[in-house]
C-alpha cells in the first residue's frame, strides 16, 4: 500500500476539548491541502431569530485523505459539506479548494446525498452520463468512460435499467458512479448509507475503500454513525453541539481494507462516541432548555 | 376479467332498460327513442359523411386551438415559475380567469372577431391554456430540491438546468394539466358549437334539436362521449401511467 503516510499517523487521544488542533501540525500526511476552511460560521434564520449552526471552523483537508465528520444531530455536518461543495454560502470565514475560493457549486467537488437523487427519466447509464453530457464530451466517449464507472461499482451489466428498478443500495451505487466519472477533485458524501440496511452498508463500505484505494481521491465523509466514521476514515472529526465546532480530531492508523467489527474500529469508535455521548447530552439539554422557555 | 364481465353485464342491463321503458310507450316516440333507433341514427349518420364531416370540422378546431394552448400554456407556467413578478401579478389573474367558464369568453371573441373559426379556437384556448399554465408552473415549482443540488453539483446551470432537469421532473405534473386541459377544451368547444353554428358535432346536436330528431342527438352526444374517452384513456392515461411509473411515482 502506497498510503504509509497516513499509517504512521497516531490516534490523537487527548486533545483538549473544543479547541481547534490543525492537521498540520499533527502526522507526516506529505501531501498538499486540499480544501482549507478558515474562521467558517453559519447561521440560519428561523422564524423570528436566527440559529447558529456552526461556530468558528478551522479545517484543513489534505489530497487523498478520507476525512470523516461525526457529531451530535442537527451540529452542522451536514452544513459543514455544503459550504465545501458551494451549495451553501459560509457567514463569515472563507472556504478554499486546490487554492481557489469556493464560490458556488461546481463539478470539481461533487456530492452524495442521502437519497440517491437520481434522475428517474434517464437509465442508469443516462444518469452516469449526466455530467459528461454537461460537459459537452462526445458520445462515444461519455458511453465508454460511463460504464468504467459502473464497473467500479460492478453495475456495468444495469446500464440499460431504469432507476424505479433499482434497490436502495444499487441506487446509491449509481450515484456514486455518476460522482466518479465526473473524476472530481473531491468526493463530499453527505450520510450516504444512512437510509440503507446493514448488510447493504457493510458491502458499500468495502466497495467504497477499494474504489477510495484505487481512485485515491480525497472523500469528505459525513455520518452520525461513529462506527462507520471509525471504519472508513484516516481522520475522524468530531464536532460539538449546535453551534458545531470541532471538539477532537482522531487520526486513524488501522490497516486497510477495515471492516465494521475490527477491533481496531470498535476502540477507536468506543473513543470517539464517549466525547460524542456529552455532546449529545448537551444538545438534549439545550432543547429542554429551549422548551422550557418558551 | 371480472371487472370487465361485470362491466358488460351492467351495459347490458341499461340497454335493455332502455329498450324496456322504450316499450312501455310512456313519452312519444320522437322524445324517446329506442337503442335500435339511436344505433340506425349513427349508421345513417356515419354513411351519410355527415357525422365525419363533424367530426373532422371539431377535430380540426380543437388541434388547434390546444395546440396553442399546449404550447403557450407551458410556455406560461415556465416563466411564472422563473420570475416572482410574473408569478404573483401575472399568476394571480390566470388564477382568477380560470374560475371564469370558458364559454363566457364566446360573446367577447364574437365581436372581436366575428361569427368565425377564429371566434371558437378563442374559446377552446381560454378553455384549456390556463389549466395547463397552472400545472406547468405547479409541477416546476415542485422539482425536487435534491435534484436541483444534484445537477448543480455536476455543472448544471441556467437553461440546461431547465430542459435537462427541470423540465422533465415537472412532465407528470404538465402531462396532468394538458389532460385536464384536453378536457376543458372538449367542453369548451362543444358548448361554442352549439351557441353558435357552422359545422362540428355541436351543430349536429343544435340541429338535432330543430329537427326533433332525438335519435340523431343520443347518436351525436354518444360519438362525443367516444371521441373524448378514446382521447383520454388511449393518449392521456396511457401517457400519463407510463410516465408515472418511470418517475417511481407510481408502483405497478
Amino acid at each position: 500500500m502506497k498510503h504509509s503516510g497516513a499509517v504512521s499517523r497516531k490516534i490523537i487521544g487527548n486533545g483538549q476539548v473544543g479547541d481547534h488542533i490543525h492537521t498540520t501540525t499533527v502526522g507526516l500526511n506529505p501531501k498538499p491541502v486540499k480544501v482549507r476552511l478558515q474562521r467558517v460560521s453559519k447561521t440560519f434564520s428561523a422564524g423570528s431569530g436566527t440559529v447558529e449552526a456552526l461556530g468558528i471552523i478551522d479545517l484543513e483537508i489534505r489530497e487523498e485523505e478520507f476525512l470523516c465528520i461525526v457529531g451530535p444531530s442537527g451540529c452542522g455536518k451536514s452544513t459543514l459539506l455544503n459550504l465545501i461543495a458551494g451549495l451553501e454560502a459560509p457567514e463569515t470565514g472563507e472556504v478554499w479548494c486546490n487554492g481557489n475560493p469556493v464560490t458556488g457549486p461546481g463539478p470539481d467537488r461533487v456530492v452524495i446525498f442521502q437519497e440517491p437523487a437520481l434522475f428517474p427519466w434517464l437509465t442508469v447509464l443516462g444518469n452516469v452520463e449526466f455530467g459528461l453530457r454537461l460537459r459537452g464530451e462526445g458520445k462515444a466517449r461519455r458511453r465508454e468512460r460511463a460504464m468504467d464507472a459502473l464497473r467500479m461499482v460492478h453495475l456495468h451489466r444495469f446500464g440499460d435499467a431504469f432507476v424505479h428498478q433499482l434497490s436502495g443500495g444499487m441506487k446509491q451505487r449509481v450515484a456514486l458512479a455518476r460522482a466518479l466519472v465526473m473524476n472530481p477533485e473531491i468526493l463530499l458524501m453527505d450520510e450516504p448509507f444512512a437510509a440503507l440496511d446493514a448488510q447493504t452498508r457493510d458491502l458499500l463500505h468495502a466497495e467504497l475503500q477499494a474504489i477510495w484505494a484505487e481512485t485515491r481521491k480525497t472523500i469528505v465523509f459525513v455520518t452520525h454513525n461513529v462506527r462507520e466514521a471509525s471504519c472508513l476514515g484516516d481522520r475522524v472529526v468530531l464536532l460539538t453541539a449546535r453551534p458545531g465546532r470541532i471538539k477532537r480530531e482522531f487520526c486513524v492508523d488501522q490497516p486497510r481494507p477495515r471492516q465494521i467489527e475490527d477491533p481496531g474500529t470498535i476502540s477507536l469508535a468506543r473513543m470517539v462516541l464517549a466525547d460524542l455521548k456529552d455532546e449529545v447530552r448537551k444538545a438534549f439539554k439545550e432543547e429542554l432548555g429551549n422548551g422550557d422557555e418558551r | 376479467m371480472a371487472t370487465n364481465a361485470r362491466r358488460t353485464l351492467f351495459y347490458l342491463a341499461l340497454l335493455m332498460t332502455w329498450e324496456v321503458i322504450f316499450r312501455l310507450k310512456l313519452w312519444p316516440e320522437f322524445l324517446f327513442p329506442s337503442p335500435l333507433q339511436v344505433l340506425q341514427a349513427l349508421i345513417d349518420g356515419f354513411s351519410e359523411q355527415r357525422y365525419v364531416a363533424g367530426i373532422v370540422a371539431s377535430l380540426r378546431r380543437i388541434v388547434v386551438g390546444y395546440g396553442i394552448s399546449v404550447l403557450v400554456g407551458t410556455l406560461l407556467g415556465l416563466v411564472q415559475a422563473r420570475w416572482r413578478l410574473v408569478d404573483e401579478t401575472l399568476g394571480s389573474l390566470i388564477l382568477g380567469l380560470q374560475t371564469l367558464p370558458s364559454i363566457c369568453w364566446l360573446p367577447l371573441a364574437l365581436l372581436w372577431f366575428g361569427l368565425s373559426e377564429k371566434a371558437i379556437v378563442f374559446v377552446v384556448i381560454m378553455g384549456s391554456l390556463l389549466s395547463i399554465a397552472i400545472a406547468t408552473e405547479h409541477g416546476v415549482k415542485h422539482t425536487p430540491p435534491l435534484l436541483i443540488r444534484a445537477a448543480e453539483t455536476m455543472g448544471a446551470r441556467g437553461l440546461k438546468m431547465y430542459v435537462d432537469v427541470i423540465l422533465p421532473a415537472a412532465l407528470p405534473s404538465v402531462i396532468e394539466g394538458m389532460k385536464q386541459g384536453w378536457s376543458f377544451a372538449w367542453r369548451s368547444l362543444m358548448a361554442g358549437e352549439l351557441l353558435f353554428v357552422s359545422m362540428g358535432l355541436g351543430q349536429l346536436l343544435s340541429i338535432g334539436r330543430e329537427l326533433n330528431d332525438m335519435s340523431q342527438v343520443v347518436a351525436v352526444m354518444l360519438v362525443i362521449i367516444g371521441i373524448g374517452l378514446c382521447v383520454d384513456r388511449l393518449v392521456f392515461a396511457r401517457l400519463g401511467n407510463s410516465v408515472r411509473r418511470r418517475w417511481g411515482l407510481q408502483t405497478a
